[in-house]
């Protein structure tokens, strides 16, 4: 029998969740209750964050906090904040997996056993989000990028970022509202007018796309760029040479969007 | 813990862990939501829980602890059946049934939340259910004819309130 | 025809409405144990050292093995005197990922997966077969003791055999040969009510067996064969089913759990995860056809050669009746007077395959009908007019020598010529089922003909 911990504040999670070894966390639960139903995952002991008050969005001048809690639903109305936010949540799972699922277990889930899973993470790559976490040595805000290199052992309490002056987002169609995303791609035009490119549907995390950053102004160069920096995912959802040919017409079409944006 | 399961206040015995859906099938014997998938994949569980639509089977019923829980038995009796109930009775939305309860609580969150008979957007509150035997028009068509505030002629579609019951359990 | 086009009462209409229906799973029975299976974890191999001790020496656990079945080979036509060749449980070696070796039933979901997980045994892979095409081979590996296909056909041939009018001719007389294969994938029946079933042991001694069988008469028979109990010790309850689409016409679940019940003497339930039913659970069967026309080029079809191999997975279950309909349907909806068909039954490594929705006829369809466009695209003929052309008539005679006494293939084709917008010759546009005479009557097609009256 787990020991189910259920913290009633931010703080208590942190100290409940402490270094996290042997702890399983569960948010909306969307991918944990099915490894326990299926006793794939037998837990000890168990962090369920529903009344850890560690959800909502919160606007603060240019900079944008997602609890980590927050409901995938609840980013369909940062809209005319960030478009490709609110345009790649929408595309996530159904309405009703939305409404459970959360930002920080979009960040943390791992590798599916059919597919790349973690929707948002290339969003929030190309916004250069910052992720606060807590763990083994306590607190930390660092890069997502960073922290999506190390995150097990991590608590992500909340996701931050600066309102881009516009954004982008183009994904492959996928069959059926419940694959995972086959590919997709982000866009970012930073209030400074830096352009940050990201990808989500490779194999592992999702990843920033440097080489094709550096053309951007050139979407046709930038996209045939954009296949050198990453490793394609073969599975049942889609070919890695599948992947590789359409990354460089998503990223095109991102690119392309941002300009007319502009 | 304690849940209100169709209006009724409710002590729950169950770990925290078990999934809503294996409190009300297992501990409760309120049996209109289904184990289609056990992964969230099918909406053949689905109720709602303080009015939103929800995988039952995804819920640890310990995050809901207090929450209010509706079921399909909580919608209405064969003697007095709810809008969505009577639509999918006259637009023949069930053909075997198994999908049916997730489906009309699906509809339920969308009419209640003010949905329209747009095919579209029925679709899109619909998009998490799977009907194998593949009725989705008339499923939509059940919907649309709900939102457009129709009534139904049961006597010509429903005719009495005949049972499927498995060797004669009620 | 009163209910054609009105509105008519659904008998469980209120019920799937209000969710009373009670579907195998609602069904409540107290203290009802739970079962789960251990199955394959390889696709092919011989199988030694199996040991279900730690199993059935934790409490409450029943433990199912091969040795536990009085009869542990009956095939779902036995009945009709079509051989076994599928163990109830693997014994000594296993053919297809998710077979199942040992069944448990356990007082708790959790508890029966702790059993299952306590089982093990050694696995000695083969090679494994997964393509039709590649196991018919005559250098493949072979995959079942009794060979790579089924050979209990009539007069114990190993193929489905239909031989019509003179084939050589036909050839020899051909303006064009016209050569497609296809191959139709497998197909799961994903019912979103996976396989379930109850059954409770009664204390007059019999065993209520409930269940989402959509062939209730073969489940009975097959669990009673294996049980080798008389038929009035089973009270098989069944007619709710929560979609079968023909996947739920084979016994998987009901005579392994009576087999728990006896052995426990208590109710148990066998609920199949939906990752069973995708992994462990029948398919439609993947087929490989390849078809040769003899063809004129003013669009007379004169005959047709095909092979066929059905794709049985590992074992044969209905495999030999499915060949069965596709020979007799060989040539689709059109008249072909000269045929040689050779159909095979192959065994794979892949999950045994089964019925759904017409099935031996859906594959031949698939193929026909991309042959008739193929045709017509070679031929540069009309794909419409071709069709309605070789269509099937009011006394033309079907492969296996069936005269037609009411075929729909012209106002069919006409109808969807409409549908489409597709503007047909007034010679076509006219077109009727009655008997071929005139131009539609050449002489190929004489020796054909059949008598509607005497059928």
């Amino acid at each position: 029998m787990a020991e189910v911990l259920i913290p009633a504040s931010p703080s208590e999670a942190v100290s409940l969740y402490g270094d996290g070894a042997g702890t399983t966390v569960i948010a909306g639960g969307t991918v944990v209750m099915p490894e326990i139903t299926y006793g794939r995952l037998t837990p000890g002991r168990v962090l369920l964050l529903s009344n850890a008050g560690l959800d909502g969005v919160t606007i603060d001048g240019t900079t944008i906090t997602l609890g980590a809690t927050t409901r995938i639903d609840t980013l369909a109305a940062l809209g005319d904040q960030v478009a490709a936010l609110a345009t790649c949540a929408d595309n996530i799972a159904d309405g009703e997996i939305r409404g459970q699922a959360t930002v920080g277990g979009n960040l943390c889930v791992s590798q599916g056993p059919e597919a790349p899973r973690g929707d948002l993470q290339g969003v929030l790559l190309a916004l250069d989000a910052t992720v606060r976490s807590a763990g083994a040595d306590g607190e930390r805000t660092e890069a997502i990028e960073e922290f999506l290199s190390h995150r097990a052992g991590r608590l992500v309490l909340d996701v931050s970022f600066e309102r881009p002056s516009a954004s982008a987002f183009s994904a492959l169609d996928y069959p059926h509202t419940h694959e995972y995303t086959v590919l997709a791609v982000t866009g970012v035009r930073a209030a400074d007018g830096t352009i940050r490119l990201a990808a989500t549907g490779l194999a592992g995390t999702a990843s920033r796309l440097h080489a094709a950053e550096a053309l951007a102004s050139d979407p046709t160069a930038a996209g045939a760029a954009a296949v050198g920096d990453c490793s394609f995912a073969d599975d049942a959802l889609a070919s890695a040479w599948y992947r590789e040919q359409t990354l460089p017409v998503l990223v095109r079409r991102v690119l392309n969007q941002l300009e007319e944006s502009a | 813990m304690n849940l209100t399961v169709n209006g009724v206040d409710t002590t729950i015995e169950s770990g925290p862990l078990t999934s809503l859906l294996d409190v009300l099938r297992e501990e409760l014997g309120i049996t209109s939501a289904k184990a289609g998938c056990e992964q969230g994949g099918c909406g053949a569980c689905t109720v709602l829980v303080n009015g939103a639509s929800r995988r039952s089977c995804l819920t640890p019923v310990a995050s809901i602890d207090g929450a209010a829980v509706t079921t399909v038995e909580g919608l209405g009796s064969p003697e007095h059946m709810s809008p969505v109930q009577q639509a999918f009775t006259h637009h023949y939305a069930a053909q075997c049934g198994f999908c049916t309860s997730g489906m009309m609580m699906a509809a339920q969150a969308y009419i209640e939340g003010g949905g329209s008979d747009d095919h579209e957007a029925i679709q899109e509150a619909l998009g998490g259910h799977v009907c194998r035997c593949t009725g989705y028009v008339k499923i939509i068509d059940a919907v649309a004819a709900v939102a457009r505030g129709e009534s139904f002629d049961l006597s010509v579609t429903a005719a009495g309130t005949a049972m499927t019951n498995i060797g004669g359990m009620a | 025809m009163k209910a054609v086009g009105a509105r008519v009462p659904r008998y469980d209409g209120i019920a799937h409405a209000t969710g009373r229906t009670v579907f195998v799973d609602d069904v409540r029975i107290p203290g009802t144990l739970w079962v789960k299976a251990f199955r394959s974890p390889v696709h092919n191999a011989m199988m030694t050292n199996l040991d279900t001790s730690k199993a059935e020496a934790m409490k409450g656990v029943h433990v199912i093995t091969s040795e536990s079945v009085p009869l542990l080979e009956y095939g779902h036509l036995s009945a009709l005197g079509i051989p076994a060749d599928e163990p109830l449980l693997a014994k000594d070696e296993v053919r297809y990922l998710g077979q199942p070796i040992a069944v448990v039933a356990a007082p708790s979901e959790e508890a029966a997966m702790a059993a299952v997980a306590a089982i093990t045994a050694d696995f000695e892979e083969q090679p494994a077969l997964f393509d039709v095409r590649k196991a018919f081979d005559a250098d493949a590996p072979v995959i079942h003791d009794k060979g790579n296909w089924y050979t209990h056909f009539e007069d114990e041939m190993d193929r489905r055999q239909i031989r019509k009018g003179n084939i050589e001719e036909a050839f020899d007389r051909a303006d064009l040969i016209v050569q497609g294969v296809y191959r139709p994938a497998a197909i799961e029946h994903a019912p979103i009510e996976t396989q379930v079933c109850q059954v409770v042991p009664e204390a007059n001694g019999r065993l209520t067996i409930y269940s989402c069988t959509q062939a209730l008469y073969f489940s009975m028979g097959v669990v009673a064969a294996h049980l080798q109990l008389p038929l009035n010790k089973l009270k098989v309850v069944g007619g709710t089913v929560g979609g079968g689409f023909g996947g739920k016409v084979d016994t998987a679940t009901e005579t392994m759990c009576a087999l728990l019940a006896q052995k426990s003497g208590k109710p148990v339930k066998w609920r199949w995860t939906r990752e069973e039913e995708f992994l462990c659970s029948s398919t439609r069967a993947p087929w490989h056809m390849e078809v040769a026309d003899a063809v004129t080029k003013d669009g007379w079809i004169l005959g047709r050669k095909m092979l066929t191999l059905h794709d049985a997975g590992a074992y044969s279950r209905f495999s030999p009746y499915g060949l069965t309909k596709h020979s007799f349907h060989h040539t689709g909806a059109y008249s072909i007077p000269n045929l040689e068909f050779n159909g095979y039954v192959v065994y794979t490594n892949r999950t045994p395959t089964t019925a759904m929705r017409g099935f031996g006829v859906t594959s031949v369809s698939f193929a026909t009908e991309t042959h008739m466009s193929r045709i017509a695209l070679e031929l540069g003929i009309d794909p419409f007019e071709l069709r309605l052309k070789n269509a099937n008539r009011i006394g033309d005679t079907s492969p296996n020598q069936i005269p037609y006494t009411d075929p729909s293939t012209v106002p069919t084709i006409l109808a969807i010529a409409d549908a489409v917008g597709h503007d047909l010759t007034p010679e076509y546009a006219g077109m009727t089922p009655a008997p071929r005479s005139g131009d539609l009557l050449p002489e190929h097609l004489v020796g054909q003909l059949g008598n509607p009256e005497a059928h």
